[in-house]
């Protein structure tokens, strides 16, 4: 009764933005130290960044990506090739070519080489998990040329869990947070995902699924309130 | 090897021309990537997105400067 004659006189604004700050103080709790760089994989409260669909008191709350271990394959991959040239004669084809060729085909290494290790950190810096003060956003580019973006709002999330597996998973503690919602998924995932809400080797995955979970309860509490 | 008269066909001539037309697919390849950058920021904005967009312009241009001197040998 109070909101509604509080609504009419239009003041709804100012009670918009206490929710907001109440959440953000929640979530300042729960995530803690956790870092505040561009570059890390759980970012808690980025102010700076912003995503295509974001409404204007949208607030994201975690930003997220692979975690910086997995990139070791090919960061491997990548320092090992960048020695391959210096031992091309001992090929026995690659002995047989002339000088030109010799040196084209070691600028064509090491464009390569690069091509790859930059598509290889794109795709890592680039595909991130949103978690907003209203839904959740899984951003994936796959490829060169096409992505998938699953949105799904908070109320309609049903089960929250998370799942750290091996020794490298323990040791730098990232894992795999798995969202269940109410809505079946009809587009396909595009890696083939359990759920179409899987933050894979997310840092952090407990307090992740904290935040979240804290969310859909202050959610629920609203709306029940209204 | 002489099929074509005052040309001989030989491994190095073969392995220059694949280099030369595989450099042409990575300027391409290179192009797509700085156009892809360009989207993914759209998509979701960093700060650092302007950084990596002169990351990926700089990778097409080396590219683009190494495939004509290949292409030119």
């Amino acid at each position: 009764m109070t909101t509604w004659c509080l609504v009419q006189l239009g003041m709804p604004e100012i009670f918009k933005a206490k929710k907001s700050e109440n959440v953000v103080d929640d979530v300042e709790k729960i995530l803690g130290s956790c870092p505040r760089s561009q570059w890390g994989s759980l970012v808690a409260i980025p102010e700076w960044s912003k995503f295509e669909s974001q409404q204007e008191d949208e607030k994201i709350v975690i930003l997220g990506r692979k975690h910086i271990i997995r990139n070791l394959g090919w960061i491997t991959v990548v320092s090992f090739s960048l020695f391959i040239p210096m031992f091309w004669k001992e090929f026995p084809f690659i002995k047989m070519l002339d000088g030109n060729a010799l040196i084209g085909m070691t600028m064509l290494w090491y464009m390569v080489l690069a091509f790859y290790g930059l598509q290889n950190f794109l795709m890592w810096f680039y595909n991130v998990y949103i978690v907003t003060n209203e839904r959740i956003i899984d951003v994936d580019f796959v490829g060169l040329l096409s992505k998938n973006v699953n949105v799904c709002q908070l109320n309609k999330i049903e089960d929250v869990n998370y799942s750290q597996r091996g020794m490298l998973a323990s040791f730098f503690n990232y894992g795999d947070v798995i969202v269940e919602t109410a809505s079946k998924q009809n587009v396909p995932n595009a890696r083939d995902e359990s759920s179409a809400f899987t933050f894979e080797s997310i840092a952090y995955p407990d307090k992740v699924v904290a935040v979240i979970s804290q969310l859909i309860e202050e959610h629920d509490d609203q709306n029940n309130q209204e | 090897m002489e099929i074509i008269p005052g040309l001989v066909i030989n491994l190095s001539l073969i392995v220059g021309v694949m280099v030369k037309i595989s450099m042409v697919l990575v300027l391409i390849l290179s192009f797509v990537m700085v156009r892809q950058e360009n989207l993914m920021n759209n998509v979701v904005n960093f700060p650092i997105g302007g950084s990596l967009k002169v990351l990926t312009w700089g990778y097409f241009l080396l590219s683009l400067f190494v495939t004509v001197i290949v292409l030119l040998a």
